[in-house]
Order: C-alpha cells, then sequence, then structure tokens
C-alpha cells in the first residue's frame, strides 16, 4: 500500500519533470532570481577587478532589494497561471489521452492516485520556489562578501543577515506551502471536469480572476450595501493574498510576525481549511468519475 | 477448429469461474450500452467475446474493470466482486482495454518499467522478457509516441502480462495489427495459456481469429448475450450442410427430390447448385436418392461449421456490415 503509493508519486512526478515544460516552467517562475544573480555576481567581478566605493555597494543591496520585492510579487501573481497548466496536464491531460485509463486498470486507488498526482505537483512547486530562494542566497552571499572585503557598511538588515536564517526560510516555505495546498486543491477540482488541459487551465482561471477581482472591489462595494459583500466568505483566494502579502513576508522574514501571530494564523487555518474541502469534494467526484476514453 | 488447447481442460471442476456476469446494465443517457447482460468464463478456458461493433463488448469491459459504474448487476473478477475487490483482482489480472495509451514521451521500456511497478516490485530481466516475447526488444528504448499500431498493441500486450497474471482480459488484442502480427499475437497468447495455465478472455469481431484460438465463446448482440458455451458444442448443433454442384437444368427436380425427404431441414440456392443442411450423419441419402432421380450430381462437398455462420444467425446483423 505505502510502496504503491511511494511508486505512483515518483511515477507522477516523473512524468511532470520528464517533460521539456518543466524546465522551462521553472525558469519562468524564477526569471527574477535568476538575472538578480546574475546581475550580482557580475557587480562582484567588477568590484573585485575595479575595487568601487561605498555607493555601489548600497547601490547593488537596493537593487537585490527592489528585485526580492519584485520576485515576490511576480511569483504571488503568476504562479496559478503555471500551476493551473501543470495540473491541467496531470489530469485533464491524461484524462484526454487516456493514460488516466492505463493507471486505473492497475491495483492503484483511485484515493491514492489524487493524492499521488497533487503531492508529485507540490513538490514540483516548492523545487520552482526553493530554486527562487536559492538564487536569492546566492545574492546575499554576494553581498555579504562584498561588505566584508570592502569593510563597508551594509544596509544589508531587512533582506541580508534574516533571510540567511534557516527558521526564517522554513516559515516562508511553511507559508508558501499552504497557499499553494488550497491552490492545488482548487485546480485538482476543476481538472476533474474537463479533458483538455488549456480548456481547463482557462475556466479555473477565469474563476480564480474573478473572485479575486470581486474581492478587491468588496471594500468599495460593501461602502453601497454591506450585502454585496456576501460572498466574500466564498472567496478562498483572500486567504491566499492575505498569506502572500508583503507585509506578512517582510513580517515574518524581519521577524516581527510569527506563524503563529494572529494576523497570520488565521489566512493560514484558512488556507487549509479550503485545501481541505477542496481535496475531500475532488475525491468525491473523482471516485464517481467514469473513465470512458 | 485449430485450437491447441485439450479440450478436457476447461471441462475441468473449477468452484470459481474466472469471470461471473450477472444481469449487468448500463445506459448512457439513452442508449442502453448493456442490458441485462449475463456470462460466466470457466477458469483455464481461451474464451472469444464476440459482437459487432457497438454490441456492448467494451462497455462490459469497462464495467468489469471498474473504470465505469454498472446502472444494475453484479460482477465478479476471480472469484471477487467487483468493483468492491478491485484492487485484489486487478492484482492478478493483465489488461488491455481498447488502446493502449502509454506516455508517449516515455520508451517502452519505462511505460513497462512504471505501470508494472504500480502492480509489484517488477525486475529489469521480467520487462526486458515480456518485451522480448511480443517482438519490441528492437523498440525498447524508442518513445512510444513514434510506435506503429501494431507496435503500441504489443506493448499493451506485453504489459498485461508482465506480472503472469491469473486471467487476461484483453480488447481486441491484434486491432490494426497485419496478418503476420495476428499469427504471432495469437502463438504467444496460446503459449502462455498452456504454459501459465492463465485464463484468456479476449474480445473480438474477427470470427476466424476466435475460432482458431478460442475454445469458449460469449456472444453478445444489442447489449445481451445471445449464446455461450464452448466452440464445439456451439459449432455441433446436430445438423451439417453440404453444398450440391449439378448441372441447371437438373436444378428444379432436385428440389423436388430433396423436399420429400425428412432429413433434409433447408435447402439454399447458390451459384452452380444448392446447399443443403441436413440432420446429421444422413448424407449418403441424399446422394442416393439424388442419383436414384436420375440427376447428374458433379460434387458433393461439405461446408464446415464456422463461427461466422453461426454469429451472423444468432445476430441480426447484416454480412459486410461488421468490418475490422
Amino acid at each position: 500500500m505505502m510502496r504503491r503509493l511511494f511508486v505512483l508519486f515518483s511515477f507522477e512526478l516523473k512524468k511532470i519533470l520528464a517533460r521539456k515544460k518543466a524546465v522551462l516552467f521553472l525558469l519562468a517562475l524564477n526569471v527574477v532570481p535568476i538575472l538578480a544573480s546574475i546581475a550580482a555576481m557580475l557587480a562582484y567581478l567588477k568590484m573585485r577587478s575595479l575595487g568601487l566605493g561605498s555607493l555601489e555597494y548600497s547601490a547593488l543591496v537596493e537593487m537585490v532589494q527592489a528585485l526580492f520585492t519584485a520576485h515576490m510579487k511576480l511569483f504571488a501573481w503568476i504562479s496559478p497561471f503555471f500551476l493551473a497548466l501543470v495540473v491541467g496536464d496531470s489530469i485533464s491531460g491524461e484524462a484526454g489521452r487516456g493514460h488516466l485509463k492505463t493507471l486505473l486498470l492497475t491495483p492503484v486507488s483511485r484515493a491514492q492516485v489524487v493524492f499521488a498526482k497533487a503531492a508529485a505537483i507540490l513538490v514540483f512547486l516548492l523545487i520552482a520556489v526553493a530554486l527562487g530562494g536559492l538564487f536569492l542566497q546566492i545574492d546575499l552571499w554576494v553581498a555579504h562578501s562584498m561588505s566584508q572585503s570592502g569593510a563597508i557598511i551594509m544596509d544589508a538588515r531587512e533582506t541580508g543577515a534574516v533571510l540567511a536564517d534557516s527558521t526564517v526560510m522554513a516559515r516562508l516555505l511553511t507559508i508558501s506551502f499552504m497557499a499553494n495546498l488550497a491552490m492545488v486543491g482548487y485546480f485538482v477540482l476543476t481538472a476533474l471536469f474537463f479533458e483538455t488541459p488549456i480548456l481547463m487551465a482557462f475556466v479555473s482561471l477565469i474563476i480564480l480572476m474573478t473572485m479575486q477581482t470581486y474581492v478587491m472591489m468588496v471594500p468599495y462595494l460593501a461602502k453601497l450595501d454591506d450585502s454585496y459583500a456576501r460572498w466574500l466568505p466564498w472567496c478562498f483566494t483572500r486567504h491566499l493574498s492575505e498569506l502572500t502579502e508583503l507585509k506578512t513576508i517582510y513580517g515574518v522574514l524581519k521577524q516581527s510576525m510569527t506563524l503563529t501571530s494572529t494576523e497570520i494564523w488565521g489566512p493560514l487555518m484558512g488556507s487549509l481549511g479550503w485545501a481541505a474541502a477542496f481535496f475531500a469534494v475532488a475525491l468525491a467526484v473523482f471516485r464517481r468519475r467514469q473513465i470512458l476514453s | 477448429m485449430n485450437s491447441t488447447i485439450p479440450p478436457d481442460a476447461p471441462q475441468a471442476p473449477s468452484p470459481t469461474p474466472a469471470i461471473r456476469v450477472t444481469d449487468l446494465s448500463k445506459r448512457f443517457g439513452r442508449v442502453r450500452a448493456v442490458d441485462g447482460m449475463s456470462f460466466t468464463i470457466p477458469t483455464g478456458s481461451v474464451c472469444g467475446f464476440l459482437g459487432s461493433n457497438g454490441a456492448g463488448k467494451t462497455t462490459t469491459l469497462r464495467l468489469l474493470l471498474g473504470l465505469a459504474r454498472p446502472d444494475e448487476g453484479e460482477m465478479e473478477l476471480l472469484g471477487r466482486p467487483m468493483p468492491a475487490s478491485r484492487t485484489e483482482a486487478l492484482e492478478r489480472t493483465g489488461t488491455l482495454v481498447e488502446k493502449p495509451s502509454f506516455i508517449e514521451h516515455f520508451t517502452g521500456f519505462e511505460n513497462l518499467w512504471w505501470f508494472g511497478s504500480l502492480t509489484a516490485p517488477l525486475t529489469r530481466e521480467r520487462v526486458g522478457e515480456a518485451l522480448e516475447l511480443v517482438g519490441l526488444s528492437d523498440a525498447a528504448h524508442k518513445p512510444f509516441g513514434i510506435y506503429s499500431t501494431g507496435m503500441k498493441q504489443r506493448l499493451g500486450v506485453a504489459g498485461a502480462i508482465l506480472h503472469h497474471p491469473s486471467l487476461l482480459l484483453l480488447d481486441e488484442p491484434t486491432n490494426g495489427m497485419d496478418p503476420q502480427g495476428r499469427a504471432q499475437m495469437r502463438d504467444i497468447l496460446r503459449d502462455i495459456h498452456t504454459r501459465e495455465k492463465t485464463t484468456i478472455f479476449l474480445s473480438s469481431h474477427l470470427l476466424d481469429e476466435v475460432q482458431r484460438l478460442c475454445d469458449y465463446v460469449v456472444i453478445v448482440d444489442h447489449g445481451r448475450t445471445v449464446r455461450q458455451g464452448f466452440v464445439s458444442e456451439l459449432l455441433n448443433d446436430g445438423h451439417e450442410t453440404w453444398e450440391l454442384r449439378l448441372p441447371a437444368e437438373d436444378l428444379s427436380r432436385a428440389i423436388e427430390v430433396l423436399k420429400a425427404l425428412p432429413a433434409v431441414l433447408g435447402i439454399n440456392p447458390v451459384p452452380r447448385g444448392l446447399e443443403v443442411s441436413l440432420s446429421h450423419g444422413v448424407s449418403h441419402e441424399i446422394n442416393q436418392a439424388l442419383v436414384g432421380a436420375g440427376i447428374r450430381i458433379s460434387a458433393l462437398i461439405p461446408r464446415e461449421a464456422s463461427l461466422e455462420a453461426t454469429f451472423l444467425a444468432l445476430t441480426d446483423t447484416e454480412p459486410g456490415a461488421d468490418k475490422s
């Protein structure tokens, strides 16, 4: 049973990673940190050869900070689009091409299939997140060594020292894991109703964007009429945006906010609840699903 | 019958049939794909599941394997209720439903390895063996996407036999294969049957193929079982058919003579003569009577009973409508 689940998980992960698309996804999601690292390395090499002054160093630190912020924003915004495509490929695509049939003719249970697929997709996403983190770490290492060699006082308190802390990284990963878990659950559920990944991606993203637009409109609409806000509790995206808000991320980075502090605990538990609900419904739907292609 | 299977093998008393289906029904919207189908497949047999296109063969296989849910009816695979004991039953069953769908960008070997490992731990040797058995050793490390239809089909069969199953469920295993490929596939299946005592259940609409390979048949039409039984019994219905060749001018007189004989069950005009169906073992009387009446018979040709004739008689499919 556990062996089968493990084989299934490895198989799913291999299917995702064996595609050329996978490498492009990882690159696309991490364009900013990769470019930032290249820029930092270039600056480092330039400094080693020319020995530039303090002004340029702080400019570099500012650049890394700006890019870090940009990366967080971009990642939070574009990762759902990539995620929809990965989930679409793994579930809708496989249903359409008949791979799901071949899979379900082996003695694996449908619950195992759902969990193995979700786990593989999550691991893939965590690889993407960790890859960005890795490149940001390289930036910080460069900034550190520059500040040491040049004996320049760097304003590295905001990004540098704290980012390198592994417990802070673990917290960031927890936030990103929870936000992605709910998102994966949502996409897995929608993917079960489609047999082409592109169609699934479009429909699920339209729903997602509509929901998010509504969440953004609610504070203004509520001023007109309270009842306009009545659908807000059903919008799971609001927890996700609270979790991935830069204020939250910075709070965690600066250690002024911990995972149990109320500002973050609510969205964290909210996302977990939504994730559980999505997976429960997905499982019920998949159990009843007839494989006819 | 060209079957190499000893005729007494399937008759051996077996407490649990390999497959048992009782009153199975399945609708898709307003279409009754399967409509009260029942059949029992004895363990150790090679069974042909015959029916025209759209008779409900593939749907029945999907229901049997838990891919779709029946509206009514009970099913057992290797004595286990389906779909309740799906996992246990599928561990001992090799399957190929419709066209084999493997991962296109994985090689044949990788596909067998990964899908096979989900049933039970595998060795590389076993995967190689299965690939060799179906003649795909050379293509083992090419991506499945570039395989020809016949190769895909053979990989599907290799996947089905990977774990030495007790039961093989194959949906049109020779679909899209050339005549050599078909003959080879028959040899593979016969070989597995004799060596591993595997019960084989294969759906097909290629009647001569089923007649060459199977010792048991289930014939379905419009979602119902119309006949099931051992091929030898099915073909031996106490009748025999002979073709009489005679000059055209004797034709009407011959018909008169034949109609007077109680042993004659039916007369059909055919080119250059008549086709006569008779009770078993009375052909000499017919000959005597016709010669006695002065009819110049040039030939008396036995018509071997064929599954095709039985099938066409049992199903109301028009000849020629069922092409592979």
